[in-house]
């Protein structure tokens, strides 16, 4: 016999017996989740893009060039991780050029070009590649030590900054831009 | 869809095959039905937390970092909307029976038929606070161990044994004044 007493453990086991949901229970819930947004893009998108960005790095940066090689505007989204090889032990190598990757998340965009002041912000210099198609944009753009501004060129028209770095405060040009700096300056 | 693990589906789901959640539907509709049913004192109001619980479950699914235990991440879910469910009933009305005396006359009223019997049970549980009566329901009527109630409720072990030891407590005595139990 339970310490809990008779009474009380009759009353457990008729708590226990099975309740009856209306038939219909099951056709509500799928036709809610057919109409909701799938999980699906959002994960794959992300996976992806977190899949891709941690790959091993031969760059060099500053702490914060840490933060604004994480170039997108979803890039948001993917704090968290040691994404990029900050690799301080070797200084010497700050002057050389080294490939610096640039990423966005744009799924509608046709186009993307990153332009900023490493190449004389010509607009079609340094067009972007889709990665596996999944709305990932990117490009690799040899840069030696220094302080750079950029921003991104969508379908031609539309100027995005990084929202993840420090923003251009002299922008001459009027439009939006982010810092990236690459060593110890 | 049977043969196949919680951890399968899921990733079926996030590989873009809705159809597949309808597997997981029908394989935690019962036991989380039972649940809330005992929670939330009505069929009505469980089934919305229920479907509730199972729609944020869809559009969360990613954030489900161990698929293989989707149905205790579930759980946790419904928990949370039983809670939600049963505060906003509270304002809105006040449907448990406060008075022990009340409760022991209406028993006395129903004892000759089983479903009377019920329907008192039912009366006494809905008299525990929520906190109480979650973790009595958690512990003796789902049959959850105490490491598996902290998942799921967030509550400290200490604390969810101090309020099932209250609850039997209190069910104790209220169920001393219904015949037929």
């Amino acid at each position: 016999m339970s310490d809990r007493g008779d009474k009380l453990d009759r009353a457990i086991d008729l708590l226990k017996e099975p309740v009856t949901l209306d038939a219909s229970f099951d056709t509500r819930v799928m036709s809610e989740v057919e109409s909701a947004p799938s999980p699906r893009i959002w994960t794959q998108r992300v996976w992806t893009a977190i899949d891709w960005m941690t790959r091993g790095r031969t760059v060099t940066v500053s702490p914060l060039a840490g933060a604004a090689v994480a170039v997108g505007v979803a890039m948001v989204l993917l704090t968290g991780r040691n994404w990029i090889s900050q690799d301080t032990t070797e200084p010497t190598g700050l002057a050389e050029l080294a490939g610096v990757q640039f990423v966005i998340i744009a799924p509608a965009a046709t186009s993307v070009s990153l332009v900023g002041d490493f190449n004389d912000w010509a607009t079609s210099a340094t067009p972007m590649q889709p990665v596996e198609g999944n709305g990932v944009w990117s490009v690799t753009v040899p840069l030696s030590a220094g302080r750079y501004r950029y921003a991104f060129l969508v379908n031609g028209d539309t100027w995005l900054s990084d929202p993840s770095a420090p923003p251009v405060l002299d922008d001459e040009f009027g439009r939006p831009g982010s810092v990236l700096t690459i060593g110890e300056l | 869809m049977k043969g196949e693990s919680d951890g399968v589906l899921v990733r079926r789901v996030l590989g873009g095959d809705t159809e597949a959640y309808a597997g997981l539907v029908d394989r935690y509709r019962d036991r989380l039905a039972h649940y809330a049913v005992r929670m939330l004192g009505n069929t009505a109001d469980a089934e919305e937390a229920l479907q509730d619980a199972f729609v944020r479950g869809y559009r969360s699914l990613a954030r489900c970092t161990d698929p293989e235990r989707y149905g205790a991440w579930l759980f946790g879910i419904l928990v949370n909307r039983c809670r939600t469910t049963g505060a906003r009933r509270a304002r809105r009305e006040r449907l448990i029976v406060s008075d022990e005396a009340a409760l022991a006359n209406a028993s006395v009223e129903h004892t000759e038929s089983r479903d009377a019997v019920r329907e008192a049970i039912g009366r006494a549980v809905a008299q525990l606070p929520p906190a109480q009566r979650e973790a009595f329901l958690l512990k003796h009527v789902e049959g959850l161990s105490y490491d598996e109630m902290t998942r799921v409720t967030g509550a400290k072990v200490s604390a969810l044994k101090m309020r099932v030891a209250r609850a039997c407590e209190v069910l104790r005595r209220l169920l001393n004044e219904v015949d037929g139990v």
